[in-house]
């Protein structure tokens, strides 16, 4: 029944942008560790100019993933390219205009945040001398640091240490950022603070690649997802359409369910009753055709919207499926 | 968190050709790293301790003069002439540091340079910058050499002052017994710092490779440790004599040699030379395993 999703591929990637080669890509990408398999088969393509979400449980592969993108991890199979330069020989064509964020921000605990900052952008190739600090202190400011930058790093809290390290990721105007749990230790307020910036840098045309495993925020912030699992994509597209692609449905609201349910048999329109209300299945079927059924035959009715998949379900749907599957592999 | 936008749309692709952070801002940036962290200034002031407490002791127990047998050129003999030579006395406490004390602390901050940074997550960020690999050791190596520098020079540094506010300029008597001018006597210190600066950056560099190998800076300091212990019992055993060119403290009692008159170059020169090899290959170790190694 579950029809686009569980391919690889879903049509309509990079659909926005038909045109323009994609910000990242990935084919046959494959890791190992020992005889540990951390990644394997993983093709993604990260339109440019997307915000694609990246969701797994713990385990499945993002950080390797993204860590092999970036150049840090050489793959043991298959290719990467990062903004159209192979990865990791094109490191020094590609990372000056990528932020990241990778495993937890790393700082030198006897430096101030500042000072930190000042000796990455020693680093930048894209900063001259003098513009680097400008530069960090715009960034400070930007995660809402500047008052705790001259502190050492010793002290601040967890979600001081994760704002520092996505002011880092900020430091030059960037034509990709990858943030790799950027939410993690931060407060709701901040939470919403990195959810404002990855809006910024979306609008900006800047591509962003989050992982996460909290759904809310990137159902929250992505036009993109895509799903590991297991060390394997099971699902990428945008995130619209792998929202609706589950089966079709219409939720009606309604004070005699059970009539409703019994009208619609009638009408040879399958549907059952859940705790939101009536759930009826579209796919034989239209929504006008649905509510006039069930007017003509008396049963007043509320409410009636499209059912949407909601992240959560597709998430434990195609987790727990391929869970079955790939469990020997 | 603020109204302002400071990311620009992207760049033409024409404009993304490979580029870098400028070297001499990257060894600057590692330089003050090396010399801001406390631990670094410590160590570095514990080594200017060691020549003055020698001194200090030294004119204290009013030690007798000249050793019975002229300096046979063990650390013992060159610290009992230390006491009534301002010469002799930096140099004395370098040959005593450098048995055990000094190559510790070039294999600690070896150990930071890259399994401490890894520790830290901290090398990731020069790596996604990018700085490449090569360049990563390279500046890794030159702060290693920095410090070593620095090490031996403020011991240099110390022990002459502290012999020349104990005995002044006069006696400065080489171990064969001709005296010399005070810049002579420079001269030869600074020879021996030197040559203390290059063993050191060799011990450092041996650190580096381990370095590499591993996220733990206790790693590092272990091993160097246990091996300038090892090379020091191989040292005493006759019977592995076809081993002794190949440790690299074969050379490190024949500092004393810088104090003779003239000065006999050859086991000096050859100590140097066993150094560079040394640097050579275990720089070279410590490139093939960075390069290799996940980020």
């Amino acid at each position: 029944m579950s029809t686009a999703v569980t391919g690889v591929d879903v049509p309509g990637t990079g659909a926005s942008t038909p045109a323009s080669p994609p910000a990242a890509r990935t084919r046959g990408l494959r890791k190992t560790y020992g005889s540990t398999v951390a990644v394997d088969h993983v093709d993604l393509d990260i339109p440019e100019g997307a915000v694609l979400g990246m969701l797994g449980p713990n385990g499945s592969g993002k950080t390797t993933t993204i860590r092999m993108l970036l150049g840090l991890v050489r793959p043991t199979a298959g290719e990467a390219s990062l903004l159209g330069h192979p990865m990791p020989a094109g490191a020094a064509h590609a990372l000056p205009h990528v932020g990241a964020l990778v495993e937890g921000p790393g700082f030198h605990p006897f430096l101030s945040g500042r000072e930190n900052l000042l000796r990455l952008g020693a680093a930048e190739p894209k900063l001259s001398g003098r513009e680097i600090p400008r530069a960090v202190d715009a960034a400070l400011e930007r995660v809402g640091l500047a008052g705790a930058a001259t502190r050492r790093y010793r002290g601040y809290s967890l979600g001081m240490k994760q704002r520092l390290g996505l002011a880092a990721a900020l430091l030059v105007p960037r034509r990709m950022v990858v943030l790799d749990e950027p939410t993690n230790g931060l407060d709701p307020a901040g939470t919403r603070e990195v959810r404002s910036i990855i809006a910024e840098l979306h609008a900006a045309g800047v591509t962003v690649l989050v992982s996460s495993h909290l759904l809310a925020e990137v159902e929250a912030t992505c036009t993109h997802v895509a799903v590991l699992h297991a060390g394997t994509v099971v699902a990428q597209g945008e995130l619209a359409e792998l929202l609706e692609s589950g089966s079709p449905g219409l939720v009606v609201s309604t004070p005699d369910a059970a009539e409703a349910v019994e009208a619609l048999r009638r009408n040879r329109i399958p549907s059952r009753l859940t705790p939101e209300g009536v759930r009826v299945d579209l796919t034989a079927t239209t929504a006008p055709e649905v509510v006039s059924a069930l007017v003509h035959a008396g049963v007043s009715v509320h409410e009636a919207r499209r059912a949407r998949t909601g992240l959560e379900d597709l998430f434990a749907r195609l987790t727990q499926q391929e869970s079955n599957g790939e469990v020997s592999r | 968190m603020t109204e302002t936008l400071e990311s620009a749309p992207p760049p033409s692709p024409a404009a993304d050709g490979p580029s870098r952070a400028p070297l001499p801002r990257l060894l600057r940036a590692e330089l003050r790293w090396i010399f801001r962290r406390p631990r670094t200034l410590v160590v570095l002031g514990l080594l200017a301790a060691i020549p003055v407490i020698i001194g200090v002791a030294l004119t204290l127990v009013d030690s007798p003069g000249p050793p019975d047998g002229g300096g046979d050129g063990d650390g013992g003999s060159l610290v009992a002439t230390a006491a009534g030579n301002a010469l002799v006395l930096p140099i004395a406490a370098l040959a005593m540091a450098l048995g055990l004390l000094l190559p510790l602390t070039a294999a600690m901050v070896g150990g930071d340079a890259l399994a401490g940074e890894q520790a830290h997550g901290t090398l990731r960020g020069w790596l996604l910058a990018p700085v490449s690999r090569g360049r990563l050791l390279f500046v890794k190596a030159f702060g290693v050499a920095t410090f070593a520098v620095c090490a031996a020079g403020v011991m240099a540094l110390t022990g002459i002052v502290t012999g020349l506010v104990i005995n002044g300029t006069d006696a400065l008597v080489s171990l064969s017994g001709t005296t010399l001018t005070f810049p002579e006597a420079l001269l030869k210190v600074a020879i021996a710092a030197g040559w203390v600066s290059l063993q050191l950056w060799a011990v450092g560099a041996v650190a580096l490779a381990i370095s590499a190998c591993t996220e733990h800076p206790m790693v590092v300091l272990a091993s160097v440790l246990g091996g300038v212990v090892v090379f020091s019992v191989l040292q005493f055993l006759d019977a592995l004599d076809w081993l002794h060119p190949f440790l690299l403290n074969a050379s490190w009692q024949d500092l004393a040699d810088v104090l003779r008159d003239p000065m006999p170059g050859g086991a000096l020169a050859e100590g140097a030379l066993r150094a560079a090899c040394y640097i050579a290959i275990a720089l070279s170790l410590a490139y093939a395993r960075l390069s290799t190694k996940d980020g």
